[in-house]
């Protein structure tokens, strides 16, 4: 059976569109919570949270990447992991805090 | 009325690694684009929030509001492109059409309510590219974003053209449908983390 039978019908689609849409709901209350109580770190960490969970969520389930060949993961976080680690320890080298507050 | 006419099956061609060359390419193409945007992300980090420039930090004059609009339309766009790749997959060519243009629109909408932040930005705040570090590591970020916004709409608009010229799109062109698809979520995914690290977590600085 191909991996294109396996791919999420229509309703499943728009199921999830409604899903990344109340995230990013969250996410601007979030943004306006935190002006009010200062959350600081905690608030930062949240919206990371929420902000990885719409990633995973397109790249999974639109780009279809949970139905493909393991190689095509691979080279795919490869480059995400290279980006990361790479732009983490210039950023850690030069004294930014990415992440402020707490 | 659904148009199936000039409906091929679309067989993909297989090569040694089992997934078509084209396919493999266009993922590691997207790949490599972490290490661009991740660089341009970094820059924006490292000058976002540094005390001492003269003239306005971008985080100081965020229109949230419109910022979240915008990006919930973008969001929008992700559902309306792998609507059209699975009503491609179904052999529903006005269908594929219908989600093909609407991305396409979507996206432009984007675009437009980027075109109107920079325009505030400049006419209204006097934050141009020059003003200081931060403003300039936002509009080069953000403008390279929204490039690649533009390029993802002609993209998606010479597939719509085809498709209505021909009456429908090739074995080939379902393909590329797949390919910008791929190219259009990922767009999507960048601004997502734009969204949340430039315009939800930044701050000016204190």
């Amino acid at each position: 059976m191909s991996a294109e039978h396996q791919h999420p019908t229509p309703s499943q689609y728009w199921k999830i569109a409604g899903i990344l849409a109340v995230i990013t709901a969250i996410e601007v209350a979030l943004f306006y919570i935190d002006r009010e109580l200062e959350l600081g770190a905690l608030n930062a960490w949240m919206l990371i949270a929420l902000s990885a969970m719409k990633f995973v969520m397109v790249i999974g389930w639109f780009m279809h990447l949970r139905y493909e060949k393991g190689l095509v993961s691979r080279f795919f976080a490869a480059g995400f992991g290279l980006a990361i680690g790479v732009y983490a320890i210039v950023l850690a080298a030069l004294g930014v805090i990415v992440i402020r507050g707490g | 009325m659904t148009d199936v006419a000039h409906v091929e099956p679309v067989h993909e061609e297989h090569e040694s690694t089992g997934v078509p060359t084209l396919k493999l390419g266009m993922w590691i193409f997207l790949s490599s684009e972490f290490l661009f945007f991740g660089a341009l992300i970094s820059n924006y980090l490292l000058y976002s929030n540094r005390a001492g420039f003269e003239g306005l930090y971008p985080a100081e004059i965020y229109d949230i509001p419109f910022t979240s609009v915008s990006s919930f339309v973008l969001l929008m766009s992700s559902l309306t492109m792998v609507l059209a790749h699975n009503a491609l997959s179904r052999g529903d060519q006005h269908g594929t059409r219908t989600w093909l243009f609407a991305t396409a629109a979507l996206g432009a909408v984007f675009l437009g309510g980027q075109v109107f932040e920079f325009t505030e930005f400049i006419v209204n705040y006097g934050m141009k590219l020059t003003s200081n570090p931060a403003a300039s590591a936002f509009y080069v970020l953000t403008g390279f974003h929204g490039i690649h916004v533009a390029i993802g709409v002609f993209l998606l608009l010479s597939l719509w053209g085809i498709s209505h010229r021909r009456g429908g799109l090739s074995e080939k062109s379902g393909l590329n449908v797949e390919m910008v698809g791929l190219y259009w979520h990922f767009v999507d995914i960048i601004w997502i983390v734009i969204f949340t690290v430039v315009y939800l977590i930044s701050l000016p600085p204190a």
